[in-house]
């Protein structure tokens, strides 16, 4: 008896999971073997693209020019991770801590900002930081500064406004972690002589590794592509991966290439959630 | 049980996609396609660039309604009119798309001129450009230059060229639009050579210039450059005609500059697409459009050079003593349009991104 009912909702789950699947095939799978086959035509002189198999759009990337776009890119999206997990760590663990009143409040205050559009959020920051913005009237009013300093449009602002946008998934991911950790092994490391530091970094740092590692990846892959942020608080002045892929589109009208961008930058995104899979050995992010 | 939950899973998936399906693309109204005396008109282009009041004066004068389809560039415009054309009856793009569109066929419907009784009312200095020579595809919409503007009480230099850009009084302070072909061609500009240049040893030259620029720049944006000139942001500023317009209204302290050198030049036109479904309504809206009225209202509010002629005397004071609209014909005299460069357009994006990173 037990066993057909088994397979009974075997059966019945996968009709169920039926839209889900045509769902993906639709807007998953077919678009993404339309890139990969556009990524390996020609473009054509002037519009559209030609039927000409060539592998000249991977080529390209090693130009130095794009390759440069692609170091800038890893560097402000590790600088962007760093900072993340600077600011979201301590976040994160002691909203763990708190009470549950408290940690829902702080929960709130987290998830917030979502229920505004990320561009308005941006043009807020604009306000802000620009030179006559209200940080410089501000600090000039209480007499830090004697003339305004020059934030927006600068790379510091390009960093803040994307640690600004991507810090709440490193706290989730992490608060997750924190959330459930087994608070007894902490006190295990305690009553054996070692200090706070020593217990947290043989414990707590290693019962929340899933967490820190799946914020990394949450915060990491997203920044590569970011590219309205540096246009907007960078002042068009950096130039990144998602930059560069949306001129191919729009402006160069070299859609191959930026398929073959898109590409690249895929495979970039799998191999390190795959590494994410090797040294946790999990298959699911943590905090999703 | 079973059979009932296949049933309705089957069912939520074909509702499921087909709800996406709709929503995903703005489409126009596909009711009028049955009806040859439809009161409806589909327009196809940017955000915000018909005033309210004049689409609502044709909807009084002739009772056919505009469905209002935008596009956020010339390039989305094609591609969707190439899968082909969903609808719409009047599209308005830049001269460029136009030229390439008309190479690419069966995209642009030949205008019968005949049925516009306002034909007339149009400029013929905008017409007969290089993208429809005869005149067999387009109606001229508005046109505009790209021009410096400049704060003359916080920048203590006189400028009146390109050249002048790359002062170095003028450290971090030049805002600019974000668009490559622009850039680069006043960059050409300077140096004496044409916008469109193709001779890569000179875009080589071009790219070096360019990128002692970088110092200079402060901002680069598409979208309201004004508001960084007159928030004080940067006291200087090339930007779009349009743009120089507002800023100069909001200070009129601001000084506008014909670059000597030659100015860059667009025209952005009306046309009706192949296979539009309410063609009718396409000409009454063209020759609302180009009524001498009209044209004035259209023009004083989108801040563009009218190609209306008729319109003159209907256009506000304020329209004509704004420096970024009024423009004296010796300056239009040496202009430019851009124009696709061809294979060419690889090395421009190259250029381009190394400024960008530089």
């Amino acid at each position: 008896m037990k066993s057909q009912s088994l397979r009974h909702k075997k059966q019945t789950n996968w009709i169920l999971a039926l839209p889900m699947y045509i769902f993906s095939l639709i807007f998953v799978v077919i678009p993404l073997i339309y890139v990969i086959i556009l990524s390996f035509l020609t473009r054509d002189e002037t519009w559209g693209v030609v039927n000409e198999f060539t592998l000249s759009n991977f080529i390209r990337i090693f130009d130095k020019v794009y390759l440069k776009t692609f170091l800038d890119s890893i560097q402000l999206a590790v600088l962007t991770t760093v900072i993340c997990l600077l600011l979201g760590y301590p976040f994160a663990y002691f909203m763990a801590k708190l009470k549950s009143k408290w940690k829902n409040i702080c929960m709130l205050l987290v998830v917030v900002p979502f229920w505004t559009n990320a561009l308005i959020r941006i043009y807020g920051w604009i306000i802000l930081l620009r030179t006559k913005g209200i940080l410089n009237e501000f600090l000039i009013g209480i007499g830090i500064l004697d003339k305004p300093i020059k934030i927006l449009y600068t790379y510091p602002a390009v960093l803040i406004g994307m640690v600004y946008s991507l810090v709440p998934f490193m706290i989730l991911s992490i608060y997750s972690s924190v959330e459930k950790m087994d608070w007894t092994v902490v006190e295990a490391a305690r009553d054996l002589g070692a200090t706070r530091f020593q217990a947290f970094w043989t414990t707590t740092l290693k019962m929340t590794l899933p967490g820190i590692l799946s914020g990394v990846i949450l915060v990491f892959v997203p920044s590569v592509g970011l590219f309205f942020i540096s246009d907007l608080m960078g002042g068009g002045k950096v130039m990144l991966l998602g930059n560069l892929i949306k001129n191919e589109l729009m402006v160069a009208r070299d859609w191959p290439f930026g398929a073959a961008l898109s590409i690249i930058m895929m495979c970039m995104t799998l191999i390190f959630i795959g590494l994410y899979r090797k040294v946790t050995h999990t298959k699911d992010l943590e905090g999703l | 049980m079973k059979s009932i939950n296949r049933v309705f899973s089957v069912l939520f998936a074909s509702i499921l996609s087909l709800s996406v399906f709709s929503s995903c693309t703005s489409k126009p109204d596909d009711t009028a396609n049955s009806d040859k005396s439809s009161k409806t008109l589909n327009l196809f282009t940017w955000d915000g660039y018909l005033p309210s009041d004049v689409l609502e004066g044709f909807t009084e004068k002739t009772g056919v309604k505009v469905n209002y389809s935008n596009f956020e560039s010339n390039e989305e415009m094609l591609t969707k009119l190439q899968a082909g054309n969903d609808g719409y009856d009047i599209v308005i793009a830049s001269d460029y798309i136009i030229d390439i569109a008309v190479h690419e066929g069966d995209i642009i419907s030949k205008l019968d001129t005949d049925k516009l009784s306002n034909y007339n009312n149009l400029d013929p200095t905008y017409q007969s450009q290089y993208y429809d020579p005869d005149n067999q595809y387009t109606i001229p919409f508005s046109a505009g230059t790209p021009l410096i503007v400049y704060d003359p009480s916080v920048v203590d230099i006189d400028i009146t060229t390109y050249d002048d850009l790359w002062d170095e009084s003028l450290a971090d302070s030049v805002v600019m639009m974000d668009d490559a072909r622009n850039v680069i061609g006043m960059t050409l500009k300077s140096m004496g050579k044409s916008m469109n240049e193709t001779d890569e040893s000179i875009l080589e030259q071009a790219k070096q210039k360019l990128l002692t620029l970088k110092p200079n720049i402060r901002s680069m944006t598409v979208n309201n450059i004004q508001d960084l000139l007159i928030s004080g942001e940067a006291s200087v500023g090339y930007m779009f005609a349009s743009q120089a317009a507002l800023a100069l209204e909001a200070n009129p302290d601001l000084k506008i500059v014909y670059p000597t050198g030659g100015m860059g030049f667009g025209i952005d036109n009306a046309f009706i697409p192949e296979n539009a479904p309410n063609q009718n309504n396409a000409y009454l809206f063209l020759d609302y459009i180009l009524e001498a009225e009209v044209g004035a209202k259209i023009s004083s509010q989108i801040y563009y050079l009218c190609p209306n002629q008729a319109s003159a005397e209907f256009l506000p004071e304020s329209y004509k003593n704004n420096a970024a609209l009024f423009i004296p014909e010796e300056f239009l005299q040496d202009i430019e349009f851009i124009k696709d460069v061809g294979d060419t357009t690889q090395v421009y994006d190259k250029i381009w991104t190394a400024f960008k990173q530089s």
